[in-house]
């Protein structure tokens, strides 16, 4: 990160570890991100379900995107196998409460760490083989996940697929988007707070270290094997956890929705949002989730121009998300966390942006 | 260059405003689910139009008794999972009380919701776990008390086909055990009559071979004719629509099967006919309406519903069109019913329904199916019209072949 990126006064300089390790740069950012988490309470008593709707989504989205950047982001694996792990997370969630009985208040987080175990075995050939080779060996899984939860009746339900029973504490029921909205964000904070703290750690840089460069990674005493499964089982586990939260809300689980289309759309979030960016993932996420709504609302404002135009929304909402990858990687390949950096810095600097 | 745009935009934003503030006058709303760009597209681009048409003809003459029918169409490419997505978001925008639904998996994953919300659920699925209103049956693995579908259920469909099968293979002066396959794919609308059919035509005589699953996505299926041909099946009960049918029947021709094919209510139309050429003649298969160019045409209701969005005086509609226009109508009229009682909810129309005894809705007798339905059993109908094509050159024909009429047993209730 450079210098001038951040909020940071002038001439005030790192001068211990622990400064420099600092999850925020500046005390006003810290009181800021609070604050907007304490806003963020509040959304479910005035906010209306449409806006409700989209920031749930934009929760266990995020974490599942958080997941993966873990794995391409941080550790310069690849994966597109990484709805098979959402997925996975739904399933097992739900069946975890309709099979065994589990409480869906611990299914999700027990979904979360059997989904851990499956990611750390597909993440097995990721200590052997890297770049294109891993792409097709995560690709394989995301085929051979799909194709166990058509037929794996026992677990998923089979084709039919799987209800999911809502989440209820001491008899009071998060049924409602208001009430599960909490539910959403709690994780959402959990986990990204994990996660900027798990990248200050000794493995957090090791993880770095691998993605910058394996060969002095190695040299340097990092077991390139163990972190690189380990990545993958982390990916899952964040996976998971959104998976089951998925689950959860829509109350039905299908084997159909977690095909290489979600993978990408994953991918998407964060490219996106930036590769190797905790706080991108979410930029990412959030525009992944507004991008089809905005077509929507878009294609609704002209059809009485073009009424023939609703017909074909779908195609629309779909080849949008294919542009803005495209237009992200000529444009602005670093993604959304590098804007904000720029227009951070635009105004620090300003008027003298150089 | 500048105000152009500006203007554009004052244009945009007060067109959007026109739109908004003419549906103030006293609404109802009504979902509608649809698949234009899915696997089922090709026979949901008839059916959608046909239920779309048929709520326009009906605001245009009056609405329901005088309340406009406010709609909203979503594409949801059958995925059960978007499905209940747009389910949500409907229920805390639209609040539709009655929704035109589409395929088997959405349709099942839904009985649990609309039961709760007490939304009537009239579905273009006619799964047969969708008849059991109570779940007195021990088939049922969840009751549907507000899921009606116009038609005979696909069991009975099948039930229906394998006896005019038996007929059939009796009729052509052939003994022995007829061999009977069901083929689909692995997805629940396929699978819903893989079993209740299998058992009827075991009853019937019938020896049941191993099911041979073939995609729901157009697909080379020689693979799967040739197990067909080894099997040597008599029969062959096709469960996917009739896009999927196409290349089924295409490569079966290729490889020289010579199975009779029998192929649910959504597995053969005009389009099939006309795409699969010779390959596709002598497909039997289940109709559950009139044909256009059979009288449906010369309805006019039909022809005003058709004119709504007709592009030509003159344009033929397909099979699939028709029933989505007579599902809607039994819909509606369902809710001038329900209207009329004072009670246009949920609850009300579901009980509109199941007052209906032998009813065709007004103005398309002789064009729909007489359904029946009541608070214990939603088998509308359990008349199965087996049809039979013919290509000759662009000039095809579907001819009636039989109404079987399939026994309406307790035990057949929601299986």
């Amino acid at each position: 990160m450079s210098l001038g990126s951040s909020m940071r006064p002038c001439g005030d300089f790192r001068t211990s570890y622990a400064s420099d390790t600092t999850i925020f740069a500046t005390p006003v950012t810290r009181y800021l991100v609070i604050a907007l988490i304490i806003g963020l309470l509040f959304v479910p008593l005035i906010g209306n379900p449409y806006l409700l709707n989209l920031m749930i989504q934009i929760g266990y989205y995020g974490i599942a995107a958080l997941g993966l950047n873990l794995v391409v982001g941080f550790t310069g694996q690849i994966s597109l196998g990484h709805s098979a792990f959402f997925g996975f997370g739904a399933f097992a969630s739900a069946w975890l409460n309709n099979s065994l009985g589990v409480p869906v208040f611990f299914a999700i987080p027990l979904a979360g760490c059997l989904t851990m175990l499956v990611g750390l075995l597909v993440g097995i050939p990721a200590g052997r083989i890297k770049g294109l080779y891993l792409a097709i060996a995560t690709l394989a899984s995301q085929f051979i996940f799909e194709d166990f939860f058509a037929r794996a009746d026992w677990f998923t339900g089979g084709s039919s697929g799987a209800m999911a029973e809502y989440l209820t504490v001491f008899g009071f029921s998060f049924d409602t988007d208001q009430t599960y909205f909490y539910i959403v964000l709690f994780y959402v904070v959990l986990m990204f707070t994990f996660t900027s703290n798990l990248i200050r750690s000794r493995d957090g840089r090791a993880l770095v270290a691998v993605r910058d460069h394996y060969l002095s990674a190695e040299i340097m005493g990092i077991n390139l094997t163990w972190y690189r499964i380990m990545s993958f089982g982390l990916s899952a586990l964040y996976a998971g956890i959104g998976g089951a939260l998925f689950g959860h809300y829509l109350g039905f689980v299908s084997t159909e929705g977690f095909t290489i289309i979600l993978s990408i759309q994953f991918l998407a979030m964060i490219i996106i949002g930036g590769l190797g960016s905790i706080y991108g993932t979410l930029l990412g996420t959030i525009f992944m989730v507004l991008l089809p709504e905005l077509m929507e609302w878009g294609v609704h404002l002209t059809s009485g121009v073009f009424p023939d135009i609703v017909q074909s929304l779908a195609y629309i909402k779909e080849m949008a998300i294919g542009l803005a990858i495209i237009l992200f990687l000529i444009f602005e390949p670093e993604g959304l966390a590098h804007s904000w950096k720029r227009i951070k810095a635009y105004w620090k600097l300003y008027p003298f942006s150089y | 260059m500048r105000e152009k745009w500006v203007k554009s935009i004052i244009v945009l934003s007060l067109l959007s405003i026109f739109s908004v503030t003419s549906v103030w006058a006293e609404t109802v709303s009504v979902g509608h689910l649809a698949d234009f760009t899915g696997p089922t597209g090709g026979v949901g681009a008839h059916y959608g139009p046909g239920v779309m048409d048929a709520l326009n003809y009906v605001n245009q003459n009056g609405g329901i008794n005088g309340k406009q029918i406010k709609f909203e169409t979503v594409d949801y490419s059958y995925k059960a999972d978007r499905a209940v997505a747009t389910y949500k978001k409907w229920k805390s925008g639209l609040k539709p009380i009655v929704i035109q639904g589409w395929g088997t998996a959405d349709t099942e994953a839904l009985v649990k919701f609309i039961a709760r919300d007490k939304v009537t659920y009239m579905s273009a699925s006619y799964s047969g776990h969708l008849t059991d209103p109570t779940g007195k049956s021990s088939r049922t693995k969840n009751k549907a008390p507000y899921n009606f579908f116009y038609g005979p259920s696909y069991s009975d469909g099948c039930r229906g086909l394998v006896q005019w099968a038996m007929d059939d293979w009796k009729a052509k002066g052939n003994t022995g055990q007829p061999k009977f396959a069901h083929m689909g794919d692995n997805h629940p609308y396929p699978n819903a009559p893989k079993e209740a059919c299998g058992a009827y035509a075991k009853e019937l005589g019938f020896e049941i071979l191993p099911a041979i699953v073939y995609s729901m996505k157009p697909a080379d299926a020689k693979a799967q004719c040739l197990s067909l041909k080894d099997s040597a099946a008599d029969y062959a009960y096709l469960g996917n629509t009739s896009g999927s049918n196409i290349s089924l029947v295409k490569s079966c021709n290729t490889v020289g099967v010579t199975t009779q094919f029998l192929a649910n209510i959504w597995g053969w139309d005009e389009n099939g006919i006309n795409a699969a050429q010779d390959a596709g003649d002598g497909v039997a298969w289940v109709v559950g309406g009139t044909p256009w160019n059979a009288g449906a045409s010369a309805n006019p209701v039909m022809k005003a519903i058709s004119d709504v969005s007709a592009k030509s005086p003159d344009q033929y509609r397909g099979l699939h069109y028709v029933r989505g226009v007579c599902s809607t109508m039994f819909m509606v009229d369902a809710m001038k019913m329900a209207d009329k009682k004072g009670e246009l909810n949920g609850t009300g129309i579901k009980n509109a329904l199941e007052s209906m005894k032998e009813y065709v809705p007004e103005g398309l007798e002789g064009i729909c199916l007489p359904s029946t339905w009541t608070h214990e059993d939603h088998r509308g109908t359990t008349l199965v019209s087996v049809y039979k094509s013919t290509y000759n050159g662009g000039d095809f024909k579907m001819e009636k072949q039989a109404t079987v009429e399939v026994p309406r047993r307790p035990e057949w209730l929601g299986w």
